[in-house]
């Protein structure tokens, strides 16, 4: 069950994920981050994008991993609509992600994301439920 | 809320003791009135600025200006030196907005001649202006004449049309940082990049048309070429895609530097690298070539205003004032304790002051100080300041950046819709032309501190001094 909600910070904007799994909180996360973005109700699955990336650490992924969809947007105009996170082991993550290219009558936008941050930055399980808290620079 | 004890010295200072929190290695000092330090005491903002005095290598102490805020690792208008020798450059204390900065035009139009046609200006503004999410530059380049673009900066889009000159030399660094090697910035960082030259972005980025309400030397004013009713313009962008880029690039470059170089921090934001390391040189170089890229962003975005002007108003000259920076790190020389030091400074959300006669000024403004430009929120009012021996000896020559945020973006939206806040502009006969509806509302005024107690702050402390008042007419946002 994917699941996430958007936090008060004084000059920016932060994202509680959660999920049974770190594999859903991940995906909830980008959930999160891709909904301060586009409203992902007007983002059709058209495309796939593989993506593959390696860390130090979870936090270290974590941030890797919302930055990729912060760079796709900005550098390749990709929105994204629906998430799969194939594997997540040993600070390594494999996932497809579905979407298509950025249309400015298609999609309503909202904000621009300048990048996902280590302030505050969270991740921890307590009684079978993950939790993700990260904030991001708009 | 914080829990650091701080200590009043005087109306417009308050110390953080190195005492009051286990790890810092110098004082911290807070330029406020009680007013401000009430609201700077509201979140982290004073636990951030303890944070940065416990990095090694810091001279001098760990500054905040009156318009600080909360920030990630760094706080927001803070001022942080440390020594070229020994001391550490952060990727976070310059940000990822790097060179986010602010241009001011004059124009010879009175509010007289522009009024009438203002809705038709905004039209042709942001119709020539690309601005908002997603947006792209009209002006595509291609991967060289990017790197070229980062080495020159402003000079690059002088030489290819945008723009004279002379605008040249009324910008901080003449709108150059010399020694960029362009390698060092990421292929993503350019891939960011390269389509959006020449675009305003969304966020707190704007273009307004103002008014000179109020001058308060006008000598000073006569030299920088302002006075009442005159129609100016202010333009506030940064180093988009690219300059975000550089900095996540270069946070991860630091965090893997900080094992090898045994440092360690207390935020992972606040990840730092010795000055003269490898990493630490190709950040310098690296954030060097995104401020270039912001002051040629700047540099087209006026001439795409002053053809604006042209076609809406008629053939006149916009002169550039100043083009300032609020984001950097600078490498400059200081007096500390009676001994001359070379220093770098880093500026997140500060600005540079210079005081008359210092040798980096442009001719014409040697005897006045170097021009501060200070925006105020959307709808309320922006300062023009200059630079004084105060801010040398206090500040390394640094000063407020603007009025700060008090509430957050989504507390901001929740007070208003976004047309109750443009029929609250337009009564104040402000036009207002958005990209975004949300975008708007999040610049609600009422989300920041009040930037006119801000500005009188840092006069009567002495570290940068009124000129005038500027009042906005029209604003276009992203």
């Amino acid at each position: 069950m994917v699941s996430f909600k958007l936090l008060e910070h004084p000059a920016d904007i932060g994202i509680e994920a959660t999920g049974s799994t770190l594999v859903e909180a991940f995906a909830s996360a980008a959930e999160g981050l891709i909904s301060i973005i586009v409203d992902p109700e007007t983002v059709r699955t058209q495309i796939l994008q593989r993506i593959e990336i390696e860390a130090d650490d979870d936090e270290a992924l974590l941030v890797k991993w919302l930055n990729e969809l912060v760079y796709l947007f900005d550098a390749e105009h990709f929105v994204c609509s629906k998430i799969e996170i194939h594997s997540l082991v040993s600070h390594t993550l494999k996932a497809t992600i579905h979407g298509e290219l950025f249309l400015q009558d298609r999609h309503t936008t909202r904000m621009d994301i300048k990048a996902v941050t280590f302030h505050q930055l969270f991740i921890g399980e307590c009684n079978g439920r993950w939790t993700i808290r990260v904030f991001v620079d708009i | 809320m914080s829990t650091i004890n701080i200590k009043k010295i005087d109306d417009y200072r308050y110390l953080i003791p190195k005492s009051s929190r286990q790890g810092m290695k110098i004082d911290g000092l807070i330029f406020a009135s009680e007013a401000l330090i009430g609201q700077i005491e509201h979140d982290l903002t004073i636990e951030q600025i303890a944070n940065v005095a416990t990095l090694p290598g810091l001279v001098g102490k760990s500054l905040a200006m009156p318009d600080a805020h909360q920030g990630y690792g760094f706080a927001i208008g803070g001022v942080a030196a440390a020594d070229l020798e020994h001391g550490v450059v952060s990727a976070g204390g310059v940000g990822f907005d790097i060179n986010c900065g602010v241009r001011l035009l004059t124009t010879q139009y009175l509010v007289k001649d522009i009024v009438p046609r203002m809705d038709q200006l905004l039209t042709q503004l942001f119709h020539d202006i690309p601005c908002g999410t997603g947006k792209t530059g009209v002006a595509k380049v291609v991967k060289q004449e990017l790197n070229t673009v980062l080495c020159d900066g402003a000079q690059w889009a002088v030489a290819n049309g945008y723009g004279n000159h002379e605008d040249v030399e009324h910008i901080e660094e003449r709108g150059k940082i010399a020694g960029v090697n362009p390698e060092y910035v990421s292929d993503r960082a350019k891939e960011r990049g390269k389509g959006q030259l020449g675009t305003l972005g969304s966020g707190n980025h704007f273009l307004e048309i103002q008014r000179v309400d109020e001058i308060f030397d006008n000598e000073t004013a006569r030299v920088l070429g302002l006075h009442i009713d005159q129609v100016v313009v202010l333009i506030h962008t940064g180093s988009r895609g690219l300059g975000h880029q550089v900095c996540t690039d270069y946070l991860e470059v630091m965090q893997s530097g900080m094992k090898k170089f045994n440092i360690t921090v207390v935020d992972r934001q606040l990840a730092c690298v010795p000055i003269h390391s490898k990493e630490g040189e190709q950040y310098l170089s690296a954030m060097a070539a995104a401020a270039n890229f912001a002051f040629c962003n700047r540099q087209m975005i006026t001439h795409w205003t002053r053809e604006a002007f042209v076609k809406v108003i008629g053939p006149g000259s916009l002169r550039v004032v100043y083009d300032v920076t609020h984001n950097i790190a600078k490498r400059e020389e200081y007096d500390v304790d009676g001994i001359r030091r070379q220093l770098l400074i880093h500026r997140k959300g500060a600005t540079r002051a210079f005081p008359p006669h210092h040798p980096d000024l442009p001719q014409e403004y040697q005897d006045v100080g170097q021009p501060v430009l200070i925006p105020g929120s959307m709808g309320t009012c922006s300062y023009v300041l200059v630079g004084t021996e105060g801010a040398m000896k206090e500040t390394f020559g640094s000063t407020c950046h603007g009025a700060g945020r008090a509430k957050s973006r989504t507390a901001a939206k929740k007070e208003i819709t976004a047309d109750e806040l443009v029929k609250n502009l337009e009564s104040k006969g402000i036009r207002v032309k958005g990209a975004s509806k949300s975008g708007l509302t999040e610049e609600n005024p009422d989300a920041y501190k009040d930037v006119s107690e801000v500005v009188r702050v840092v006069h009567e402390a002495g570290i940068s001094r009124k000129v005038a008042k500027l009042v906005p007419l029209g604003v276009i946002k992203g």
